[in-house]
């Protein structure tokens, strides 16, 4: 190379650095997104793939049904490949802090995925813990505080239910991450509101159950030589876990075996007691039976014993009431008699007082003629007492005394006489009165003799009966006795036959439990088994295909703009072209100048290009995704040769392709043709001119405008395409938010317009499982309910496999309202064909499938089934397939058997649903519980991040519609200087300056705008169709809003460089229009 | 009172640190229908006395005067409408806009005048009717200079500055054009001032001011101007 031509290219850089600023800019901005973008997806999966390494990820996950053991861990260690196995235990427990009720994920640290230790320590012994940064935050709490932990407890092999933590009360000693989440997701859980919150890691002494694991991880040996989710890695660990598939069915047999043993002699054992206690409480029975007879029969006896002696006692009391009858009529004749004897005393009585009277009047008379006597005899004795009496007179007197005293002496014979008599009639009747008195008192004591032997009698009687009644009271007392013995025997043998038969249908269910042991079911997973992880490198991916077309646009403007610059360049320096084509130089030799020109603002663009894009790029979206993963704070940069070189070499040949074309374009003419200058670009009528009635219309500016527009068509192409390209980025960036943030809606409102998701435990019976509908259909929180049989299966079509959700309904009604069936076209409600299946509309596409095909479909089972598609329905995440029951039931000769209820609430306060998902999860019946909201979180996530890879689209568009339109205006405005310096000498006002040449770029912003908004819609379908998530469908409508935003925003930038341009223009020296043309 | 006047203007130039004078005390006069040239040698400030008096550039000191208003001193919007309506400017290299035909390039100029003339008219006034819809690439150097003039008369201006009219031109052709510029004055009373360095076409002016060394050194008025048929150079 010639010297000077090499300091001519160096001054020329000096010179007209604008230009070559804006060449290197392309450059920059070329290699610099395409290196980045393209590095970013590469870089961020190096970084999980050194943090997976760093914390000793698995590679390989197994969960099985039903646990595993340590005998499993030994097998799988025999497999090729295999470096360590490691068994952990995980579970889920409640954690109480004040009112809140936290679900947390305990895992065992067992020196396999590794938590890395942000703050405090690690746990020394059982009682410590380690938990998530952000438990510590949300819950208030700090290191070295206590958290207490309420975890179910879990059945051992033995049936038993145990512990699972030794220790339940733990001490915070640190805050860690866990590279098994990454992402915001903790998974579900069986527990609360069916979310789990925070995991924690616990020592694994502090666990329980000793050689039974719920998880085993396994690390290949030299995987981590290979980056994770390459597809040598992929192979590599595909190639192991084909390996342990191998293994699987044995150790899944082996398993059920083991279980089946134990639960066998545990069976027996049972039966054993069982038997023994029967027989024991049988002969218990008896005995207690025969205690009740022998006492029956006793009793009988005491009784006839009894009777008998009551008899005997009746008879005896029969014969001594005779006696005494006999004795009352004895004592009633002898009274009688007496009676009689009595009167006829009293007859005689009366006769005697009679003649008793007829002496007495006469003694009366006697008495009284006594009394006369007396009297006289008194007198005549006075009268002889007086002394003057005569003698006669005295003898007179003393005979008529003695007369008188002889008379007196008879009287008072005869008055005795008398009362001799009476006296003897007095004895008379009182001996008559004293016989009667004597029969009379002899009948007395003979009635009170007989009184007292009645009265004796009576009272014997009255003992003897008191007795025999006494005697019977306490036969009845016995009687009852017995009685209430005996019921407490029934009750008793009631009881035990109860309890016997309890046990023995306990005993049979554990027999049929034995049967029911289902064969557990390993799931060899590797790491795409870890949402997070999937998730992440989903993300890569979805970036790695954004690479993949973004950076196209960004080079075709990047190629168009150089392509102006240096064209403009070029014609700039024609008479130098034409001078040194005259002074000898080739054509090689001056096409140096420009390619060394170019070359230097392409390789020093590219290479600022790539420093800056290598870190930036992978720096600004892992700081978005930082915010969605917990990974590493730092993204691993490197320097990805491959894609830096792909990018230089690339903008070199649009770069250098367009400046050589230019040249040599040039130089094709002759040095004199070169060195005079080049006629202006004639004027030409456009084509509008010949429509006279549309061209007449037009005022003069428009048609100036109009002529303009197509007089240079090279910035014609420019602009449009620049702005196209622009409007076409921005509207991708928007197309694809609204697609994304409309899988949600579109899924949980227009196909599954429930609310939760109830699997039903296996073990239900028909009548239980109808129970428990019944009752959540009786809470007046649910609006709706479908019962459904949901299985997971595999569609496949010729080489095409996709997993599946199968849908079978109870009652195909019953999913009005629930699941929407609508085809996919016409968004019309279809209903589900006998013998057909409805398969959703992404899986289709997948499969390659149409309305009408027929595919096969594999429930988990493993049975085949060629089956005729009805119709391809709308459907938004995962794939299903909704199968009519009387279908499944020919299809597959089982009885159908619904498993899962989907429920519709109505609508509820968020802490109203949280309450119904905790008691709907306390239920015995339920088995799993989904909340569709955290299932959509978990996608909500995903779609969040894709919002950021928007923003960097949106961000990156907007630079290049900046860059490409600044640029177009800085080449109109220096390719036309001297006509916009005449226009200004002509007395044309700044405005009018600034209309003069902006109203094209109006125009060729409004048809670029146009035309973008058409490739936008084109690029977003086939961006999303490139990036689109297998078990996703996007909709690729745009929103009309992004539309107006789209164009929105260009107009924006449009406006902003039209600034600058006025500014520009205002700076224009008018005597530039006096300079001669070059 | 002249219809145009220099006074005293000065002007400086600063290129770095160095300051050129460019005109220094320049004075001098025209009246109203004159044709005047100025002649003198590169840098003498012929082009910065253009440049002035077409409101393209402003003085460093003193006044210039056109129709009684100084234009010394306007600025911004206030110059440009002095460019738009008072003055006509004739180009060296015609610099006219190549995507428009003819008519369209004096349609230019005078839809933004008030009292233009209509552009059809000044066409033929210039000999050019005929190729109106022609664009400026299918004419000739004299006809496009002819499309140029056509449009700094068409806006009616008060003061036609030309900027060596014919240097870009043969000299037959140079010679119609300045045919033109002299009969434009005459007949349509168009003050003319026509920028040249070459001295042989002062004959023809009503005035010739001789500028050296960034002053009008010296200023002839000729009684009795020789048309143009009859200069040779």
């Amino acid at each position: 190379m010639k010297k000077a031509l090499l300091k001519d290219s160096l001054k020329e850089i000096k010179n007209t650095y604008k230009r070559f600023i804006s060449i290197l800019l392309m450059a920059f901005l070329g290699v610099g997104f395409f290196a980045g973008l393209r590095a970013a997806a590469p870089d961020m999966v190096d970084t999980i793939d050194e943090f997976y390494d760093k914390q000793n990820v698995y590679d390989i996950q197994i969960i099985s049904t039903l646990g595993l053991t340590g005998e499993d861990i030994e097998e799988l260690s025999k497999i090729e490949n295999v470096e360590n196995v490691y068994g952990s235990y995980e579970t889920d427990g409640k954690i109480k802090i004040e009112n809140k009720e936290i679900i947390a994920k305990i895992i065992t640290l067992s020196g396999v995925n590794n938590p890395i230790l942000l703050e405090g320590r690690l746990p020394q012994n059982a009682e410590e813990c380690l938990v998530e940064e952000n438990f510590l935050k949300a819950n208030n709490k700090k290191i070295g505080d206590k958290v207490v932990l309420d975890i179910q407890k879990t059945t051992n092999d033995d049936g038993e239910e145990i512990d699972v933590l030794k220790n339940k009360e733990l001490t915070i000693t640190g805050t860690i991450k866990s590279p098994l989440y990454i992402s915001r997701d903790r998974g579900s859980s069986n527990l609360g509101a069916g979310k789990i919150d925070y995991y924690m890691y616990v020592t694994s002494d502090n666990i329980y159950p000793t050689d039974i694991y719920t998880n085993i991880y396994i690390s290949i040996k030299d995987a981590k030589k290979y980056t994770t989710s390459s597809e040598k890695y992929e192979d590599y660990i595909e190639e192991v876990k084909q390996d342990i598939e191998q293994i699987k069915e044995q150790r899944e047999n082996k398993r059920q075996e083991a279980l089946i043993q134990k639960a066998q002699n545990k069976v027996n054992e049972a039966e054993n007691e069982l038997n023994t206690q029967k027989s024991d409480g049988q002969s218990q029975i008896d005995e207690a039976t025969q205690k009740i007879e022998d006492a029956k029969l006793e009793l009988q006896n005491a009784e006839e014993e009894l009777n008998q002696k009551s008899n005997e006692t009746n008879r005896q009391f029969a014969q001594a009431e005779t006696e005494i009858q006999n004795a009352k009529n004895l004592l009633i004749e002898s009274k009688q008699t007496l009676e009689q004897n009595e009167n006829n005393a009293n007859q005689k009585i009366e006769e005697l007082e009679n003649q008793k009277i007829e002496l007495q009047k006469s003694l009366n008379q006697i008495n009284s003629e006594l009394d006369e006597t007396n009297k006289n005899y008194n007198l005549i004795l006075e009268l002889l007492k007086n002394e003057e009496l005569t003698e006669e007179q005295k003898a007179i007197y003393e005979a008529q005394k003695t007369e008188l005293e002889k008379q007196i002496t008879t009287l008072t014979q005869t008055k005795a006489e008398i009362e001799e008599k009476i006296e003897k009639i007095d004895a008379g009747i009182s001996s008559i009165k004293q016989e009667l008195e004597t029969a009379k008192s002899t009948l007395e004591t003979q009635n009170i003799a007989l009184t007292q032997k009645e009265e004796e009698y009576n009272s014997a009687k009255q003992s003897a009966y008191s007795q025999i009644e006494q005697a019977r009271i306490k036969i009845d007392n016995s009687k009852q006795e017995i009685a209430s013995s005996e019921t407490e025997l029934n009750e008793k043998k009631q009881e035990f036959d109860e309890k016997i038969e309890d046990a023995e249908e306990k005993l049979l269910d554990a027999k049929e439990k034995i049967l029911e042991i289902e064969k557990p079911t390993w799931y060899v997973l590797d790491r795409n088994g870890n949402v997070g992880y999937a998730n992440f490198i989903q993300d890569t991916k979805s970036v790695e295909n954004i690479s993949n077309v973004f950076p196209i646009v960004f080079f075709i403007v990047a190629a168009l703009i150089s392509l102006t610059s240096m064209t403009r360049m070029v014609e700039e320096q024609r008479s130098q072209l034409g001078i040194l084509k005259a002074l000898g130089y080739n054509s090689f030799q001056i096409t140096q100048k420009y390619i060394i020109y170019a070359s230097c603002a392409c390789i020093i663009g590219g290479f600022l290009g790539m420093c800056v894009g290598f870190v930036l790029l992978p720096k600004i979206l892992w700081s978005l995704y930082g915010m969605m993963y917990q990974i590493s704070d730092n993204i691993c940069i490197s320097f990805n040769f491959k894609y830096g070189t792909i990018g230089l070499i690339l903008i070199c040949v649009c770069i250098l392709g367009a400046t050589i074309y230019t040249v040599w374009k040039e130089l094709k003419n002759d040095p004199a043709v070169l060195m005079r200058p080049k006629a202006p670009k004639s004027g030409n009528r456009v084509f509008l001119e010949k429509i006279q009635f549309i061209w007449k219309k037009l005022n003069f500016s428009s048609k100036v405008t109009v002529r303009n527009l197509f007089r240079y068509k090279k910035r014609f192409y420019m602009t449009i395409i620049g702005i196209l390209g622009c409007t076409a980025l921005i509207l991708t960036g928007f197309g694809i938010k609204d697609s994304v943030t409309k899988i949600l809606p579109n899924q949980f409102e227009k196909v599954f317009c429930y609310d939760m998701q109830i699997t039903m435990k296996n073990s239900l019976s028909l009548e239980e499982k109808q129970a428990f509908i019944e009752e959540i259909n009786k809470d007046n929180r649910i609006e709706k309910i479908a019962e459904v049989y949901m299985t997971s299966g595999e569609v496949a079509n010729n080489d095409n496999l996709e997993e599946v959700q199968i849908i079978i309904p109870e009652e195909e009604q019953s999913l009005d309202e629930i699941i929407n069936i609508n085809n996919v076209k016409t968004h019309e409600k279809v209903s589900l064909k006998e013998n057909q299946i409805c398969l959703t509309d992404k899986a289709a596409q997948l499969l390659e499938v149409k309305q009408g095909d027929s595919i096969i479909l594999k429930e988990s089972d493993d049975k085949e089934i060629e089956i005729k598609i009805s119709d391809i329905v709308e459907n938004y995440v995962n794939h299903y397939v909704f199968m009519s029951k009387s279908t499944y039931e020919t299809l597959y000769e089982e009885t159908y058997n619904s498993n899962v209820l989907l429920i519709k609430n109505v609508e509820l306060s968020d802490e109203k649903k949280d309450e119904l998902a905790t008691d709907i999860i306390s239920k015995k019946e339920v088995a799993a519980f989904t909340d569709i909201s955290s299932f959509a979180g978990t996608i909500g996530d995903m779609m969040t991040l894709l919002n950021y890879v928007v923003i960097i689209l949106i961000v990156s568009a907007g630079l290049l519609a900046f860059v490409v339109l600044y640029n177009l205006a800085n080449v109109n405005i220096s390719e036309r200087i001297r006509e916009l310096a005449t226009i200004k000498v002509l007395g044309f006002y700044d405005k009018e300056v600034y209309d003069y040449v902006t109203r094209e770029t109006v125009i060729l912003t409004i048809i670029g705008i146009i035309l973008g908004l058409g490739a936008g819609y084109l690029l977003n379908a086939y961006i999303l169709g490139t990036c689109e998530i297998n078990i996703l469908r996007f909709t690729k409508t745009i929103d009309f809003m992004s539309y107006i935003y789209a164009a929105g925003l260009t107009i924006i930038f449009t406006v902003i460089v039209n600034i600058v341009t006025y500014f520009s223009l205002k700076r224009i020296n008018m005597i530039e229009s006096l300079k001669s043309v070059e | 009172m002249p219809y145009i006047e220099f006074k005293n203007v000065g002007k400086k130039y600063k290129m770095g640190e160095v300051t050129i004078d460019a005109l220094v005390n320049t004075n001098f006069e025209i009246e109203k229908g004159e044709l005047v040239v100025i002649v003198g040698p590169s840098g003498a400030g012929k082009t910065t006395t253009l440049n002035i008096l077409g409101g393209m550039d402003s003085v460093t000191s003193g006044k210039v005067i056109v129709d009684g208003k100084d234009v010394s001193n306007l600025k911004g919007k206030e110059l440009i409408k002095y460019r738009r309506e008072d003055i006509g400017f004739v180009f060296q290299f015609y610099n006219l806009v190549q995507n428009l035909t003819a008519k369209e390039n004096v349609e230019l100029a005078t839809q933004i005048c008030k009292n233009s003339l209509d552009p059809e008219d000044v066409l033929s006034k210039v000999g050019l009717s005929n190729r109106k819809n022609n664009f400026p690439s299918q004419l000739s150097g004299g006809e496009q200079q002819r499309v140029a003039i056509a449009r700094a008369i068409a806006k009616n201006p008060k003061l036609l500055l030309c900027d060596e009219p014919t240097g870009a031109l043969d000299y037959k052709t140079g010679k119609q054009i300045l045919k033109l510029l002299q009969d434009t004055c005459r007949k349509e009373r168009m003050t003319v001032l026509i920028i040249t360095h070459n001295t042989a076409i002062a004959p023809m002016a009503d005035k010739v001011i001789y500028f050296k060394n960034g002053m009008a050194e010296r200023v002839e008025i000729n009684q009795n101007p020789t048309p143009v048929e009859n200069i040779e150079w």
